[in-house]
């Protein structure tokens, strides 16, 4: 019988803001612990919440392989230990931080109230297993979530100002969050045009289809929108998305939930806009004879399977402002509720957006609807996606831009 | 039970929860997952600042209690703030899902219980699917310092069937489920899930894509509890307006906003998702009337805002698990129905929009709603299955759009997936309502 652990141990010091002041502080130290075992091509799992003993776990794992859960594959080998911030930033720093983000905030925008949270996390992830599998992942972040609210405004909230990074810098964070709401207080006409260039912050709506399209049963059972296009061009040439398991852009452990892990953390899955691969896990790869991409999730107590992967753009362009060449062009802070349909039609209200250089972001805008399809978005109508160092709101924020269809 | 600081207010808050996940891909078993796991919340507040902790340790919650009472500041007279003056301090204990418990339900039986719904999905058009069974009992207890000791349980158990569906280039994703509190209700429901995928089979393959624009909505009471949800559920969340001007004029109790026949409620004793017996902050559930002949009429609280506020509790200080903090959310809420016959507010329709079911919604000045399924009303008929991406509406106007509601009324529970607010998700809420007629919305 083989023997495998996981666990997930997160400590956190959050500060609760109120009004902008802080309200609560709250301290979190929670374990998370599962043990899978394997025998004769089954799998059984035991997990809690809690530091209960490793025995314990096992015996509830051998009792649950009665359900008769099958599990063929070999187990990942292997020892690779990351420390991807070994000296997070402590609790009174970040508690320092707070109160004189909220008295620069009280003092110099009184328009406005900040409410929600500041948090400081660190996550070790662990898995390791009788065949010599040992990986350790820890990471630590600083998380400053603030609805903005004006006190005009009769909207339950108006806005976010937001930064989620290893590092925090006070001074990069004040000059770009000055001009942010300096903005704010400067509403200004939308640009002539009913198709305009427009950059968001990437809207989950988009991954999640991409997502669902990517899925590699999806992919060979033929309910993907690209089923049977691996080797075709989707979209636009310059375009590449990848399963991207690389701690530093996307803060999250660099295997997947069988312990796989791929060279340089990635796999491009759509490259230079031809489909390569659709993402998969042991099991998708084998029954549907695909490339293996690492792509299995699950819960740290569930079964690996094949739900979510960490789809992210590859940065392919470079300078918005000189991109733009004088063009304006709209920054979309707050979208919600936004999806597309089966076929890829996609429209979305954005309740927050500002005029946009490409550079500075020059005033606000009133709500609107914008309008597309995903083939148009990443097809013709595609601008690029750009790393940007101008909003700082946190470790390797990306931009991406599309001309779409706006309705005021 | 335990040593409470003196001079400070302090609660805690232990949770049981013994939950099921038994999940299928296709026939085949994918999952069996049953968890017992057990966790604490302890706040301690000063007069000036909370200080919380959550832990897994529930053996060593009096070092916790001290943990946080060693930050705060005691100060003599506490028992006199307005908010520590607020709370309800009730000794109960309810366990009333003992005899009925689904933890106690073997395994087998709910194996069992799936695989006879999965036959189901042995039809043409079905690429694949992913099934689960769910069910949860947690016991909650909750103690404070100026005496409350209240025991509860609560249990839900539910079933989902999501579908790939493929017809030629016509592809979608769709589900079909069912919530209920005790296990035996999940039985004999093969017509209603047969009904459902059949619908789900005949949308994928017949849906044309929609003409935007704006039109009458007719909402079935699965989007109808979506929409009072995100319309205007939120906006009943007190703990949005509190020190804020601007929203206690706008959110004025007695201020009308809505037309005479339109009644919403928020009620945690309605069992199901939404069953809040006592909230997190040990307040005995109540049924509060939000709306009340068209004119808001209450709101909804924690014991800090109804303080703050000088309002009454309500019971809806909740927390999604034992890892946060109670705060202002919603239980069950519904629109009460009406009096108009379904079918005499679809033959006055002449060309709108019918939303059956619905996949995500969301209310901050817009709010949205994504339908699943959506079909055509053409001269009092509902005809043509539509692809819709997202129905919008105002929320300050949209309440006053509510032309009609039916006698017909439903209320249900979602399973899997529940009511995020900012950090907390998902939260079991209760939903429905009639089916719904609003004059506009835009629909694209």
């Amino acid at each position: 019988m083989k023997k495998e652990t996981v666990s997930i141990r997160t400590k956190e010091t959050t500060a609760r803001i109120r009004n902008t002041a802080v309200e609560a502080v709250r301290t979190k130290d929670i374990v998370k612990k599962a043990v899978r075992v394997y025998d004769e091509g089954k799998l059984g799992i035991g997990g809690s919440i809690g530091d209960v003993e490793e025995s314990v776990l096992e015996k509830q794992a051998k009792d649950n392989l009665e359900a008769g859960i099958e599990y063929p594959y070999p187990l990942e080998t292997g020892t690779d230990h990351r420390d991807y911030n070994a000296n997070p930033m402590d609790a009174q720093t970040m508690l320092k931080h707070t109160e004189r983000i909220l008295k620069t905030l009280r003092d110099e925008f009184p328009e406005f109230t900040f409410s929600e949270s500041v948090t400081i996390r660190e996550t070790t992830t662990t898995m390791r297993n009788s065949e010599g599998l040992d990986l350790s992942y820890h990471d630590g972040r600083f998380e400053l979530g603030f609805i903005l609210k004006e006190k005009k405004s009769a909207n339950l909230f108006d806005g976010f100002v937001a930064f989620e990074g290893r590092k925090f810098d006070p001074e990069r964070f004040w000059a770009f969050n000055r001009k942010y709401l300096a903005a704010y207080n400067n509403p200004v006409d939308f640009p002539k045009g009913d198709k305009l260039p427009v950059f968001t912050l990437g809207g989950p709506e988009t991954k999640r289809f991409l997502m669902r399209a990517l899925n590699g049963e999806n992919y060979a059972t033929n309910s993907s929108l690209f089923s049977g296009k691996i080797g075709e061009r989707l979209f636009h040439e310059k375009l590449t998305l990848e399963q991207n398991r690389n701690p530093k852009e996307t803060h999250q452990a660099f295997f997947d939930n069988e312990g796989v892990r791929n060279e340089n953390d990635r796999v491009a899955l759509i490259e230079n806009g031809v489909l390569k691969k659709p993402f998969t896990d042991k099991e998708t790869a084998e029954r549907y004879n695909l490339p293996h991409t690492g792509g299995a999730s699950g819960a740290y107590d569930g079964v690996p399977s094949l739900r979510t992967a960490p789809l992210r753009f590859k940065t392919d362009s470079e300078d918005i402002k000189k991109t733009l060449k004088g063009e304006p062009a709209i920054l979309v802070v707050v979208s919600s509720g936004g999806d597309f349909t089966a076929e890829g039609t996609y429209a979305a209200p954005v309740q927050l957006a500002f005029l946009f250089d490409g550079e500075n972001i020059l005033g606000k805008l009133d709500e609107f609807t914008m309008r597309s399809s995903l083939f148009a978005m990443y097809g013709e109508d595609y601008i690029g996606t750009f790393k940007s160092d101008e909003l700082y709101l946190g470790d390797d924020v990306q931009l991406q831009g599309f001309y779409m269809d706006i309705k005021r | 039970m335990f040593e409470f600081p003196k001079n400070l207010y302090t609660d805690v808050r232990i949770e049981e929860a013994h939950t099921t996940k038994i999940a299928y891909k296709n026939k085949t078993i994918q999952e069996e997952k049953i968890r017992r796991n057990k966790g604490a919340f302890v706040r301690v507040f000063d007069g000036e600042r909370w200080y919380y902790s959550s832990t897994t340790d529930v053996d060593r919650l009096q070092e916790k209690i001290d943990e946080l009472a060693s930050m705060a500041n005691p100060k003599e007279g506490l028992e006199d703030h307005p908010i520590v003056k607020a709370f309800e301090t009730n000794q109960d204990k309810i366990l009333q899902y003992e005899e009925t418990d689904v933890s106690k339900v073997p395994a087998h039986k709910k194996r069992e219980l799936m695989e006879e719904y999965l036959s189901l999905l042995d039809v043409e058009g079905i690429a694949h699917h992913k099934s689960f069974y769910v069910d949860n009992r947690i016991v909650k207890s909750f103690y404070s310092s100026k005496g409350a000791a209240v025991t509860f349980d609560k249990q839900t158990c539910g079933i989902r069937m999501d579908m790939d569906v493929v017809f030629g280039k016509k592809k979608d994703q769709v589900g079909v489920s069912r919530g209920a509190v005790h296990f035996e209700e999940l039985a004999g429901l093969q017509e209603y899930f047969q009904t459902e995928i059949d619908k789900n089979l005949d949308y994928v393959k017949n849906a044309e894509p929609v003409e935007a624009g704006t039109y009458p909505v007719l909402l079935s009471p699965t989007a109808t509890g979506v929409f009072t949800h995100e319309s205007f559920g939120h906006k009943s969340e007190s703990d949005f307006m509190v020190g804020d001007e601007t929203m206690a004029k706008e959110w004025k109790l007695g201020k009308r906003i809505g037309q005479k026949h339109l009644n919403i409620v928020d009620d945690g004793n309605v069992r199901g998702n939404g069953y809040v017996p006592y909230d997190d902050e040990g307040t005995k559930g109540k049924k509060t009337r939000i709306i009340t002949d068209g004119e808001l009429t209450g709101r909804l609280h924690s014991t800090l805002t109804a303080a703050l506020m000088e309002e009454g509790l309500t019971g809806n200080a909740r927390a999604v698990d034992f890892e946060y903090e109670p705060i202002v959310r919603m239980s069950t809420t519904y629109i009460e129905k009406g009096d108009t016959p379904l079918d005499e507010m679809i033959a006055n329709v002449r060309n709108g929009v019918f939303i059956d079911t619905i996949k995500h919604g969301s209310g901050m000045s817009t709010f949205t709603l994504a339908p699943a399924r959506a079909y055509k009303i053409e001269d009092g008929n509902i005809t043509t299955p539509i692809n819709v991406s997202v129905v919008t509406g105002n929320v300050f106007e949209t309440l006053a759009l509510v032309d009609n509601l039916s006698e017909e009324f439903d209320l249900l529970s979602f399973v899997g997936g529940g009511c995020g607010k900012m950090e907390q998700f998902p939260l079991p809420v209760g939903f429905g309502g009639p089916y719904t007629l609003v004059r506009e919305l835009k629909v694209e």
